[in-house]
C-alpha cells in the first residue's frame, strides 16, 4: 500500500511538471490538459482515508508551488489549493467502496465522475481571484477554461484509470474495503 | 472512524493550517527552494520538447518541399532540404543578430535568459528562465526583449527565476501613450486567451484622443520598470462610465516567447 502511494506521489508530481509542456488546446479557447487531479482521484478511490488525505495536501501544495505567481498583491495563498482539492478528493473516497466491488460498467462510471470533478479546483480558483480582486466577469473564454480541462478529461481519465490499474497489479497492491467499526 | 483516520485527519488540518498561515515572505522562500529542486527538471524538459519540436519542424518543410516539388518537378529534394536548413539557420543567426544588437544598443545592462517552462495554468501567465540570483537576478527585475516588455520578476531561486507576465491581471504597469499626454494603467486581462492574449489600459481620461495604432511605453513611474520600454499598440478605445479605456496588443509575443533579457541596472 505505501509503495503504491509512493507511485501516485510520484506520477503526480512528474504529471503536475508534465501539463506544463503540454500545449493548452486552441479550440477549447485554450483549455488545458490536466492529468494530475485523475491521478488524484483514482488514488481516492482505491487508498485508505490516512493516504487520500496525504495525496491530496502533496497534489495542492504541488499544484500551488508551480502554478502561483507570489507577488505582494498576490490574493491566492499558497495551499488554498489543499482545501480546495479535499472537497471532490472526498467525494471520491465516498466511492471506494463501490470501485472496489471491481464492476467494469461502475469503474468506466466512476472515471467520468473523475473527469466531472476534474474542473472543480478551476472553478473555486476562479470564485476566490474573483472575490478578491472584486471583478466578477464571465464569458465564453473562461467558461472554457473551467470546463475545458473537464471535457477533455472525459476522454483520458479511463485511459489514466485502466493505466493505474495495471501498475497497481503489478505492484500487487489490493485494494481493501473499509469495515464499518464494531459495536 | 478509526484512530489512525482521526490522527490523519488531526495532521492533516495542522500541516494545512500552518501552510497557509506562514506569512508571503516565508511562502516566497519555499517556492524559491521548490523552483531551485525543480529547474534542472524544466530545463532538461526544455531542451527535449526544444528538440522534438526542430524535428516536427523538419518534418513540416519536408512537406511543403514535396509540394514544391510537385509543382515545380525539376527541382532536387536534397538541394531543397539543405537550402531550407540553411535558410532556417540563417534566420536564427539574424535572430540571434538582432538580440545582440538590441543588448549592445540598449542603454541598460542586460542579462539574455532562456525560457525553460511556461505557466500553463488557467488564472495566471507567468514563465520560468533559467537565471537565478547566481547570475544577479532579484525580485522586481523588468524583463524586456527587442520587441518590448515581459514582465517583471516575481521570485528567485540560485538557478532560476518565475517572470510575471504582463498579460497576467495581477501586474499592473504605469505607461503612457504616444503622441498625447495620457497616462494609464495597463494590465492583463482573465479572460484573454493564452493563443491571444490582451492588455488594458485603464484611468485614462474620457476626453482623450487615443486612436487605434498608437504605441504604449512604460512612463516609468513606480520605479520598478524603467521608461520608455514598449508595451504594445493600441486596438480600441472605449469610454466606460469613469474613464477611458483603451485595449492593447502586447509588443512581444509572449505565448511563444523564448529568447529574453533581464534588465539589471542601467549603464
Amino acid at each position: 500500500m505505501i509503495r503504491f502511494t509512493i507511485v501516485l506521489v510520484v506520477l503526480i508530481f512528474l504529471a503536475s511538471v508534465l501539463q506544463r509542456y503540454i500545449p493548452p488546446i486552441i479550440w477549447l479557447k485554450g483549455s488545458a490538459i490536466l492529468l494530475a487531479p485523475v491521478i488524484l482521484f483514482y488514488g481516492c478511490l482505491t487508498l485508505p482515508f490516512p493516504h487520500v488525505l496525504a495525496l491530496t495536501f502533496f497534489t495542492g501544495l504541488i499544484n500551488d508551488l508551480l502554478t502561483v505567481p507570489l507577488t505582494p498583491e498576490s490574493n491566492f495563498s499558497i495551499g488554498t489549493s489543499i482545501l480546495l482539492l479535499l472537497i471532490p478528493a472526498l467525494i471520491m473516497h465516498g466511492f471506494s467502496s463501490t470501485f472496489l466491488r471491481g464492476r467494469w460498467f461502475t469503474n468506466f462510471m466512476l472515471a467520468e465522475l473523475a473527469a466531472i470533478l476534474t474542473p472543480f479546483l478551476l472553478l473555486a480558483q476562479y470564485g476566490i481571484i474573483s472575490f478578491e480582486r472584486r471583478a466578477f466577469f464571465y464569458n465564453d473564454v473562461i467558461m472554457w477554461r473551467i470546463l475545458g480541462p473537464g471535457v477533455i478529461a472525459i476522454v483520458i481519465s479511463p485511459c489514466v484509470f485502466l493505466v493505474l490499474a495495471y501498475l497497481s497489479d503489478l505492484l500487487r497492491y489490493e485494494p481493501q474495503r473499509e469495515r464499518p467499526r464494531q459495536g | 472512524m478509526r484512530g489512525t483516520s482521526i490522527a490523519a485527519l488531526i495532521t492533516f488540518v495542522v500541516l494545512v493550517a500552518v501552510v497557509l498561515v506562514l506569512p508571503a515572505g516565508c511562502k516566497q522562500q519555499w517556492q524559491a527552494a521548490f523552483l531551485q529542486t525543480v529547474s534542472p527538471i524544466f530545463q532538461a524538459t526544455s531542451a527535449l520538447t526544444h528538440g522534438l519540436g526542430g524535428v516536427s519542424g523538419g518534418f513540416k518543410r519536408l512537406d511543403e518541399l514535396e509540394k514544391e516539388n510537385r509543382e515545380l518537378r525539376t527541382e532536387n529534394a536534397e538541394l531543397r532540404t539543405s537550402n531550407s536548413m540553411l535558410k532556417n539557420l540563417q534566420s536564427e543567426v539574424n535572430r540571434l543578430n538582432r538580440a545582440l544588437g538590441f543588448r549592445e544598443r540598449s542603454p541598460f545592462n542586460l542579462l539574455p535568459a532562456h525560457v525553460i517552462s511556461r505557466e500553463n495554468a488557467a488564472w495566471w501567465n507567468s514563465c520560468t528562465i533559467d537565471r537565478g540570483s547566481a547570475d544577479g537576478v532579484a525580485i522586481d527585475m523588468a524583463v524586456v526583449t527587442e520587441a518590448g516588455l515581459v514582465g517583471k520578476i516575481v521570485n528567485v531561486s540560485k538557478n532560476a527565476a518565475v517572470v510575471l507576465l504582463v498579460s497576467d491581471e495581477g501586474l499592473k504597469v504605469s505607461v503612457s501613450i504616444e503622441g498625447t499626454q495620457e497616462q494609464g494603467i495597463i494590465s492583463g486581462t482573465r479572460a484573454s486567451s493564452n493563443y491571444a492574449p490582451d492588455l488594458r489600459v485603464g484611468f485614462i481620461s474620457k476626453t482623450a484622443e487615443v486612436k487605434p495604432g498608437m504605441k504604449v511605453f512604460t512612463s516609468g513611474t513606480g520605479g520598478v520598470f524603467p521608461s520608455g520600454v514598449l508595451v504594445g499598440t493600441v486596438k480600441g478605445f472605449a469610454i466606460k462610465e469613469l474613464e477611458g479605456v483603451a485595449a492593447v496588443e502586447p509588443a512581444v509575443d509572449l505565448t511563444r516567447v523564448e529568447d529574453l533579457f533581464v534588465i539589471t541596472g542601467t549603464r
